[in-house]
């Protein structure tokens, strides 16, 4: 058994998961708020992603679509990372073997370094010129890789439950 | 034909079946239907905040309702489609489903005082919607949610 076998089984004996796994409602309960969490974060990113791409709210710069919707993207994040913590720390042993959940943990890695980077271009960008309209190709293609990311991440959740 | 018989109708159909028989079927349905609500939610949370007044200050209320239009009739008719499929896998144990019923009352709600809040909102000339059209617009999101989570109360049920 490898040490994250172990912690994983560990954390899954502890009072706090075995309660969430034990309750008839509970982890029911917690799943319906991850899914608003990823509502939250996946939805708004995904608006964000596709003003990028000029397929939507072309009327409005990429600026003003970003700004409020990044916010409520990080409020959504917090609450799917929250919860998502919870699910996994009732289910922890077997997740460890679960093959969709370990892709979707690198898929959001992966996310989150597109993200990371995305930002640092864009910054860069928005310093250099104030024709936001005129986005750069890199931040295009930050905007399709965000997109099949997260419909990635959210198909492999769901797979999830199945494997 | 009553409302009984056309979900048996349904269910005994080839579509009903293929779903039933198939091993990824309902759960690739399924991620459609997550992939769906995703774009859905956050486009209405997106224009009640704006018709509010939160969020993209100084556009007037219900512009981006306008301006998302085309991710929300997307979004909601691929969560139609995607959420008919699922319920031809088994209509009969969905039609004497509480959470079911409940859900489709949410939807009809949710869509009426949708639909009230920008009627009452375009009849005024102010910057702002005036309180009543808030508060429809507030109640209408309220609804939504509530549908998202008798939705997944039709699983436990």
């Amino acid at each position: 058994m490898t040490l994250l076998q172990y912690a994983c089984q560990w954390l899954a004996d502890t009072v706090i998961g075995t309660r969430i796994r034990e309750s008839d409602n509970l982890f029911s309960v917690i799943e319906t708020i991850h899914v608003l969490g990823i509502v939250l974060t996946a939805g708004t990113i995904a608006i964000v992603d596709l003003r990028i791409l000029g397929l939507l709210l072309n009327r409005h710069s990429v600026n003003a679509v970003l700004v409020p919707l990044v916010k409520i993207a990080w409020r959504g994040f917090a609450l799917m990372a929250l919860t998502g913590l919870l699910l996994f720390w009732s289910e922890a042993d077997k997740l460890y073997f679960n093959l969709a959940f370990r892709l979707k943990l690198l898929l959001l890695l992966a996310a989150g370094v597109n993200q990371w980077i995305f930002h640092m271009a864009y910054d860069a960008d928005i310093a250099a010129s104030s024709a936001l309209d005129a986005v750069a190709w890199r931040t295009r293609v930050s905007a399709i890789l965000s997109l099949s990311l997260w419909i990635g991440i959210i198909v492999l959740g769901r797979a999830i439950a199945y494997l | 034909m009553t409302l009984l018989q056309a979900c048996e109708w349904l269910g005994s159909s080839w579509i009903g079946t293929l779903i039933r028989n198939s091993k990824w079927g309902f759960a690739l349905i399924e991620m459609v239907h997550l992939l769906a609500l995703a774009l859905l939610g956050s486009t209405l949370l997106v224009s009640t905040l704006q018709s509010l007044g939160i969020i993209f200050k100084g556009t007037a209320p219900g512009a981006l309702f306008r301006d998302l239009r085309r991710a929300r009739i997307a979004s909601l008719a691929a969560m139609i489609v995607s959420g008919i499929l699922l319920f031809a896998d088994g209509p009969l144990r969905y039609y004497g489903n509480a959470a079911f019923r409940v859900k489709l009352l949410l939807i009809g709600g949710a869509a009426l005082t949708g639909a009230l809040s920008h009627y009452m909102g375009y009849g005024s000339t102010q910057r702002e919607w005036p309180v009543w059209a808030k508060a429809a617009t507030l109640l209408s999101l309220t609804l939504w949610l509530g549908a998202g989570v008798a939705g997944r109360v039709v699983g436990v049920l």
